[in-house]
């Protein structure tokens, strides 16, 4: 017994010292050790507690892949998290984990965890996007030689070669495939040669060859002296041949923990054999998914189930819940549960071992907050739908307006034309800006995952941001305000046309600042976008044209929202601009030419006390105030919530306390778990809300 | 003789093959007393299809393919990805894109017929279905939409609760489908629903795309052994799949397995591990057979072992498993010769050959058998039922109307007559107009998941356009009604527009046909762009541009003549409704002049001078303007619709064609003594929608 631990021990060490000169320094890896993990999803109403895993055992080690697997709901993404220490905060954990012998709480940025979902910049290259990463995480000391020395590397291990130059690809460009992608996202997390990766569903919606692909590169990854651990969902027979450690989990709780190979022995000593032609994770999974009784009940009640298959299946006569259960009592008793025990001591007497911590030895604030900017400005540039598209229909609004309005004049009527004109485009043009809002939202997308993984602050995302766009947007206003005004016909003087630019760029500011505040704060993008329609027809009503600043109601209307309004003060200064030297025929004619002063304070009702540059300044003031309340958002979202979240599962634990016993039912799911969808719902968005 | 075998232990577990109830069903179809055989027996002989390109290559995607599929068994058509699985199943069921091209004979009990709506089903791979319905619902007003008029309720209600049964649905009848703020029923019971509507005409023959990808084991099992257990009812079902669990593969009758578009395999499913064996590559102990099959003839592992052995990291283990010596490109070559020369395909020729001899029943039969009528008032009361329970349908947008018109109340509050109330009820109505009906956009998500369930229950044949647009009209106006209404009133009374209850009436009416309006022109729009994004930044831009010209922005004497005043502003419907509303507004008012000294104005002079509203036209004109303009929409709508279905596939398979001849000089002789044989049109139409959606 000891003997082919001690062989399998040993021929892990052997692949382990196989790595070649790639690695930095001489890396020790790491032993993952878990004992008696429980975690507990809290009830504060009278319902019964659930329990996601229940005093689960195990470790992982250096050069070896270890899967998870499970059906869907038995916990594996749960044990995954809290292995990898991201359980989110409502729920409870007891138990514990111990990395090299030590027991040490993993922070963000630890450790390399890859979701599920692929969150990358579509419209960046493969080797762009490791590049980027690169340079963001990788210590400034670098030169350029080394750190294109490990992008290339990193291809090359992950296999990407044949792609590394073409697009990710996103709803509007072809790109690469899914088994590319993922291998892209475990490129970007092992650049930083962490220990430690977690694998969350790998080769869900992938087919089998690139799964086989994804889950090959993994295990060279491992024999690379890494430990690798992987939830999966029904492998095929070829990939779950690739894994070393299997953990088969079901409502929570053990089924079988020790080497893959020797999971098909221990079923057929528990009286389970699993038949020879069959993939015997299939079978592992037949055995223990109780939604099969589920099946087998409703075939049976329909009546129209003619002919069973008895053949092959030696289950229809007896439950899965039956055999679940018979399987957790074998295993619990089973040599293959006492070995396990045994090396978790031996682990444990392994000493010496630290994981050093790496976070002091990155890159710069400088360094990120360039690198992310020309990231960002690379993704605006490519991307048709972020600010191209809205210069083009800035351009067809602009000469519409034009054309309409072109040479407006000083008669009568075109006072009020005059100022339909200032209404629309400060009110109706600006509002075109919410076509950036997807792209945006793809963006935060890539800023949440970053900023879990702890790569750069909130700060340097906003700078970026802000800096990458200031040339689309000075652009855009440029165009269209150049379009308009010498179309139209206002008075063509060098620094009118300056203000009326500028007035144009700080309208075009604040809303995409506005809407950088409705993205961060609403969960999908209809309802952003709702949101940000109200809001900007708010704006516009109480902005002076719809309604004369007079004459709006003060309690609400006039205090504090038309103060708050970019439009009230981007009015007023395009008004100023315009008409301040202008002379009007009068309604009747032969009585006297009205002055554009009288007709700014009489006919528009707004007070000329102040110049039209603090109009600006206090548009300006806005976008910052803007940006400022983004951050402040964003600051909020991670520090409130999860000490929220903290205080209430502190209450629950309280809760419990004084209830002696909580029921035990076996979980129904994780939160984190979504039934999986065909492939073509996945790749593109099935439904235009999500 | 094994085959035979098969047959006969098929059709023993069949016994008569025909449930009573489909019987009478068949009855009716057929006109006949006695219900023949009317089992569908399929064979394919040397089916080629070949894929004109955008570039102008012509692509062969499948090859010189025989087959048969006979009531009674479950046929699987597996392979990799891009092996043709779909294209086969699309030649056999006659869905082929407009630019695919096919030669051979396929034949349906022995006649060369075109299978159309109702003999066969074809079960997409999306569900797409209504979230608000629940699944009893889903199947009752399929079947009502299609089955005959004259049928007593009984006997559909019978049907309906044995279609449940029969897929296994009866634990969730009475669970919503659910959608993105539903939570319903899970994936496989979704995909059963799917399965569930196709079979309510109980049709002989049953095709299905990939019915068990994005399904976890257990209810793929549950799903295939549906289909099992449809095929033990007499029909001939066939299917592709991508990956079956060894559960799954284990209840396949027989398997089609294709790669490059040549056959590798096909016969009975459990004897391919036997040909595996003999062509030299035994699947391995404790493998999935199925998972062997495709790891031999996909030849995409090369590619990965290639990629993996440049990478310098692959540390193989040895192995006796003969793939790691041969490259799975000349694998698949070793074992297509193989099976052309093994008995497998001389037996399958034989019994094409057998079958082809057997004429039997026509089963050729329209579509729905629902009156007009009886569809229209099904799909009526299904959009009824549907928009009063998806919240985002209307009730969002009734809660967001009466927020904003309380908004335009207090800023408007009794607005008076003095002299700046003048322009002040001017821009009320221009806010109420144009901004207010642009919320109407709020609808198209909506809407857009109603026109997918549209596109594929048209390409089912279950109803007509024309019951379609008359249902959503229809079925859309109580709610319409209702928000109107109430906004309107809100707006009325806050703002006291001009007193008088014809005045009032004259206001809600004006809302309600400007805001069914911009329903109708986003209808329109919704059917030529699919994309939601586009649909909703296009229906902005078309809307901006009438709001434009609608003579508020600019009095319609400036605006420019030849392009904006004509014909634009009179295009732009908010031109007709302000110019209504200002009428009903203003006429009979009188307003403060500038100082007090001076006359008071009437409001028809306000009318022509600071309006320039033409008071030649009354008021109850520019409304039945707004109200034909309605009608246009919806007419366009319907237009759109007609043309994307049968002249955009006709145009395309002309141009296909055309490029074809450039190509090969003349096709006809080097495709097929049958000549090229079109797809309706249909399919083509949906199917460009939905790789357009899914897209995105």
């Amino acid at each position: 017994m000891t003997m082919e631990i001690e062989a399998a021990g040993g021929s892990h060490s052997h692949g382990g010292g196989g790595g070649d000169g790639l690695r930095r320094g001489e890396e020790r890896g790491t032993y993952l050790v878990w004992e008696d993990l429980t975690v507990v999803l809290p009830n504060f109403t009278d319902g019964p507690t659930k329990r996601l895993l229940n005093g689960l055992r195990g470790y992982a080690e250096p050069g070896r892949i270890m899967a998870i697997m499970g059906p869907s709901g038995s916990g594996k993404s749960t044990l995954l998290d809290t292995l990898a220490g991201r359980l989110s905060k409502n729920v409870v954990m007891t138990g514990n984990i111990f990395f090299n012998g030590k027991k040490r709480k993993l922070g963000y940025g630890d450790v390399a965890y890859v979701t599920q979902e692929d969150i990358l910049l579509g419209t960046l290259t493969v080797r762009e996007t490791i590049s980027y990463s690169a340079q963001l995480r990788l210590p400034s000391s670098m030169t350029k030689d080394e750190l294109d020395s490990i992008v290339d590397a990193t291809i090359l291990e992950m296999g990407l070669q044949d792609c590394a130059d073409r697009l990710i690809g996103n709803w509007h460009l072809r790109g690469i495939s899914g088994g590319e992608k993922k291998r892209l996202s475990v490129a970007v997390e092992i650049l930083t040669r962490p220990r430690l990766l977690f694998l969350d569903e790998p080769t869900s919606g992938l087919d089998s060859a690139s799964a086989f692909f994804v889950i090959q590169t993994l295990r060279n990854v491992a024999r690379d002296g890494r430990t690798v651990v992987s939830s999966i969902h029904q492998p095929s027979s070829e990939v779950f041949a690739l894994f070393d450690d299997l953990f088969l989990l079901s409502g929570g709780e053990a089924v079988y923990f020790g080497e893959a190979r020797m999971a098909v022995q221990f079923f057929a000593e528990a009286s389970f054999p699993c038949p020879s032609r069959r993939n015997p994770s299939d079978h592992f999974l037949r055995c223990i998914n109780s939604d099969f009784d589920i099946v087998t009940a409703t075939l049976k009640g329909s009546l129209r189930i003619r002919d069973i298959p008895e053949s092959s299946d030696p289950f229809m006569n007896l439950a899965t819940a039956q055999i679940k259960s018979t399987l957790i009592e074998k295993y619990r008793s089973s040599k293959y549960a006492s070995r396990v025990k045994a090396r978790i001591r031996e682990i444990s007497t392994i000493e010496g071992l630290e994981v050093e911590n790496e976070k002091g030895d990155r890159a710069s604030w400088f360094k990120q907050l360039s690198t992310l900017t020309r990231r960002s400005f690379v993704n605006m540039c490519r991307d048709v739908g972020y600010y191209w598209l809205r210069i083009i229909i800035y351009v067809i609004v602009s000469v519409c307006v034009g054309t309409i309005y072109f040479d407006v004049g000083t008669s009568y009527t075109a006072i009020f034309a005059r100022g339909a004109c200032g209404g629309f485009i400060t009110g109706f043009m600006t509002f075109m800006t919410i076509g950036g809002f997807p792209s945006f939202i793809e963006e935060m997308k890539m800023f949440y995952r970053e900023r879990l993984n702890g790569y750069y602050g909130v700060t340097v995302f906003i700078l970026s941001n802000f800096i990458s766009s200031f040339p689309f947007l000075v652009s855009i206003s440029v165009v269209s305000g150049t379009i308009t005004f010498y179309m139209v016909k206002y008075r063509l003087e060098f620094s009118r046309y300056v203000f009326f630019c500028l007035n144009i760029f700080g309208c075009i500011s604040v809303i995409e600042g506005l809407m950088m505040v409705v993205a961060s704060l609403v969960p999908n993008f209809l309802m952003g976008i709702i949101t940000g329609a109200g809001i900007i027809g708010i704006m516009m009503m109480t902005s002076g044209f719809f309604r004369l600043l007079p004459d709006l109601p003060k309690p609400f209307w006039r205090y504090p929202i038309s103060y708050l309004s970019y439009g009230s003060w981007a009015l007023q200064g395009a008004y100023k601009n315009d008409l301040i030297g202008l002379e009007f025929d009068p309604m009747i004619p032969g009585m006297p030419r009205l002055s554009g002063e009288y007709v700014i304070t009489n006919m528009y009702g707004i007070p000329i006390n102040h110049s039209k540059w603090w109009d600006l300044t206090a548009l300006m003031l806005l976008v910052l105030l803007y940006r400022i309340l983004f951050f402040v958002v964003l600051k909020f979202k991670e520090r409130a919530s999860p000490l929220l979240q903290t205080i209430f599962a502190k209450k629950t634990l309280q809760h419990l306390q004084r209830r002696p016993s909580f029921r035990t039912i076996p979980s129904i799911s994780s939160k984190r778990h979504q039934p999986l969808h065909s492939l073509s719902s996945q790749e593109g968005l099935n439904s235009p809300l999500n | 003789m094994e085959i035979e075998a098969s047959k006969s232990a098929g059709n023993g577990a069949v016994g008569i093959g025909l449930s009573p109830l489909s019987e009478t069903l068949w009855r009716e179809k057929t006109n006949t007393e006695i219900v023949g055989d009317v089992s569908a027996r399929l064979t394919w002989k040397d089916l080629t299809v070949m894929v004109s390109l955008s570039n102008g290559e012509v692509q062969k995607v499948l090859e010189g393919l025989t087959g048969y599929a006979e009531p009674g068994t479950f046929t699987a058509l597996m392979g990799p990805s891009g092996s043709g699985k779909s294209t086969l199943l699309d030649a056999l069921s006659s869905r082929l894109a407009s630019n695919a091209f096919l030669s051979g004979t396929i034949l349906l009990n022995g006649r060369k017929t075109k299978l159309s709506f109702g003999a066969a089903a074809y079960v997409t791979q999306d569900d797409n279905l209504i979230g608000t319905l629940t699944v009893r619902e889903t199947i009752a007003y399929s079947a009502r939409l299609r089955l005959p008029d004259k049928m007593p309720w009984e006997e559909k209600r019978a049907l309906i609760e044995s279609t449940i049964i029969e897929m296994g649905l009866q634990d969730c009848a009475d669970t919503v489908i659910g959608n993105w703020h539903l939570r319903g029923i899970s994936g496989g019971e979704k995909r059963r629903v799917s399965i569930a509507i196709e079979i309510l005409m109980r049709p002989r023959l049953l095709f299905l795309d990939e019915p068990t990808s994005g399904l976890d084991s257990a209810s793929a099992f549950f799903v295939t052994q549906t289909l099992r257990a449809l095929s033990r009812d007499g029909r001939t079902v066939i299917a592709s799949i991508h990956q079956p669990s060894s559960e799954v593969f284990e209840l396949f009758d027989q398997l089609y397995l294709l790669s490059g578009g040549k056959t590798v395999y096909f016969g009975q499913a459990s004897e391919a591990y036997e040909f595996f064996a003999q062509a030299g590559f035994p699947c391995p102990a404790l493998r999935n057979p199925s998972d062997h099959f495709l790891r031999c003839i996909n030849s995409d592992f090369d590619k990965v072992k290639a990629t993996l052995k440049g990478s310098m990291k692959l540390r193989f283990e040895t192995s006796d498993d003969p793939l790691e010596r041969i490259t799975t490109a000349e694998a698949i070559r070793t074992l297509i010769d193989f099976y052309r020369s093994s008995q497998h395909c001389y037996a399958a020729l034989e019994k094409v050959e057998e079958i082809s001899k057997f004429k039997g029943t026509v089963l050729d039969l329209g579509g729905s058998q629902a009156s007009f009528f009886m569809q229209a008032f099904t799909l009526t009361k299904r959009s009824f039922v549907n928009m009063s329970r998806d919240f985002g349908y209307y009730w969002l947008r009734l809660v967001i109307y009466v927020v904003v018109t309380i908004c335009i109340g207090t800023i408007y509050l009794n607005v008076g007559t003095g002299y700046n109330s003048i322009l002040a009820r001017g821009s009320c109505a221009s806010f109420v107009f144009g901004f207010v009906t642009f919320m109407s956009i709020g609808g198209f998500p909506s809407f857009a998941e109603d026109m997918k369930v549209f596109h594929r229950e048209r390409l089912n044949g279950h109803y007509g356009v024309g019951s379609f647009v008359i249902s959503n009209t229809i079925s859309a106006m109580p709610f319409l009604i209702l928000i109107t209404f109430l906004s309107g009133t809100i707006c009325y009374f806050m703002v006291r527009l001009h007193p008088g209850f014809e005045h009032y009436l004259f206001f809600v009416l004006c809302l309600y046909a400007s805001v069914t309006v911009v329903e109708s022109l986003m209808m329109a729009i919704a059917s030529v762009v699919p994309n939601f994004l586009m649909g909703i930044i296009i229906g902005a831009g078309i809307q901006g541009i009438f709001m434009l010209v609608s003579g508020y922005f600019r009095l319609p004497n400036d605006i420019p003549k030849p392009f904006w005043r004509y014909p634009m502003s009179y295009i732009s419907f908010h031109f007709w409704a302000l110019q209504g509303q200002y009428q009903n507004d203003l006429l009979g008012l009188s307003f403060d002049n500038q100082s007090p000294i001076l006359p008071k104005l009437p409001g028809d002079y306000i009318l022509k001078v600071v309006f320039q509203i033409d008071l030649n036209r009354s008021k109850w004109v520019n409304l039945s303007v707004l109200f034909s303009m309605i009608v246009i929409y919806r007419l366009i709508f319907i237009i759109t619709i007609k043309i994307n279905e049968d002249v955009t596939p006709w145009i395309r398979g002309y141009i296909a064609r055309r490029r074809m001849q450039q190509k090969n000089g003349i096709v006809n002789t080097t495709v097929a003594p049958d000549g090229l044989t079109q797809s309706p049109s249909l399919r083509s139409y949906v199917a460009n929608h939905t790789t357009k959606t899914s897209r995105r």
